[in-house]
């Protein structure tokens, strides 16, 4: 009985915790390191011109993903890859924390 | 004054031109239905490796043209969206980039 109550503890903790470890980034962060981003992108992801995407509401992981292959070059733009030369993961995480918490981009469905 | 009437009226015949060169929406539903499979559903992942597929209703028409573009071309990579996109003609992106970019909060869905 005990032990199953520790597991239960121990369950309920490792559910807790694992959002957070696997969503690093911090939404303040993000804003104040996206100043160079907001040129194009709009500081609430709004891009400003269409031929640059919105990112605002887009989903976090797909932006760590976009940034990541950008820095490693299996994502090709001269533009992007100057701009995410010198990101650390950790400011990847945080862009992308404060991008996809603005409201804007929507899934589609058949309706 | 005639000339700049005439300028005037040119320019006003060849705008809707340019317009008209955007994607029909109507069609790009249609055309559309393949996409639904993976981004029609909220929150859908990708594998391998993990990612939620991108959100694509409401994003503009031009990125989402450069975009299919660039996986038709082999710009950009990525196994699924490269297949998808070799089987579409540039009047198939352009109809279902309108689609999308009229879907979502940034435009009237239909």
């Amino acid at each position: 009985m005990i032990t199953f109550r520790r597991i239960t503890i121990l369950a309920t903790l490792l559910i807790l915790l694992s959002p957070a470890a696997l969503m690093a980034g911090d939404p303040q962060a993000g804003q104040e390191k996206a100043t160079v981003c907001q040129a194009c992108h709009g500081l609430d992801g709004k891009s400003i011109l269409p031929e640059y995407p919105n990112l605002a509401g887009q989903h976090e992981s797909y932006i760590v993903k976009a940034l990541k292959d950008y820095r490693s070059g299996l994502r090709q733009n001269a533009i992007m890859a100057s701009f995410v030369a010198n990101l650390t993961d950790q400011d990847i995480e945080d862009l992308a924390a404060w991008y996809s918490s603005q409201d804007g981009l929507e899934d589609i469905s058949i309706k | 004054m005639r000339k700049i009437i005439c300028v005037t009226f040119l320019i006003c015949l060849a705008l809707p031109g340019l317009t008209l060169a955007a994607g029909d929406a109507v069609e790009g539903k249609i055309k559309a239905y393949t996409c639904t499979g993976c981004h029609g559903i909220p929150g859908y992942n990708n594998v391998y490796p993990t990612y939620k597929v991108p959100k694509i209703g409401g994003q503009n028409y031009e990125y989402l043209v450069i975009a299919l573009k660039a996986y038709r071309d082999g710009q950009r990579h990525h196994p699924t969206m490269e297949l998808q996109a070799q089987s579409l003609s540039d009047q198939d992106i352009e109809d279902v980039a309108a689609y999308f970019a009229a879907l979502g909060s940034q435009g009237d869905a239909e």
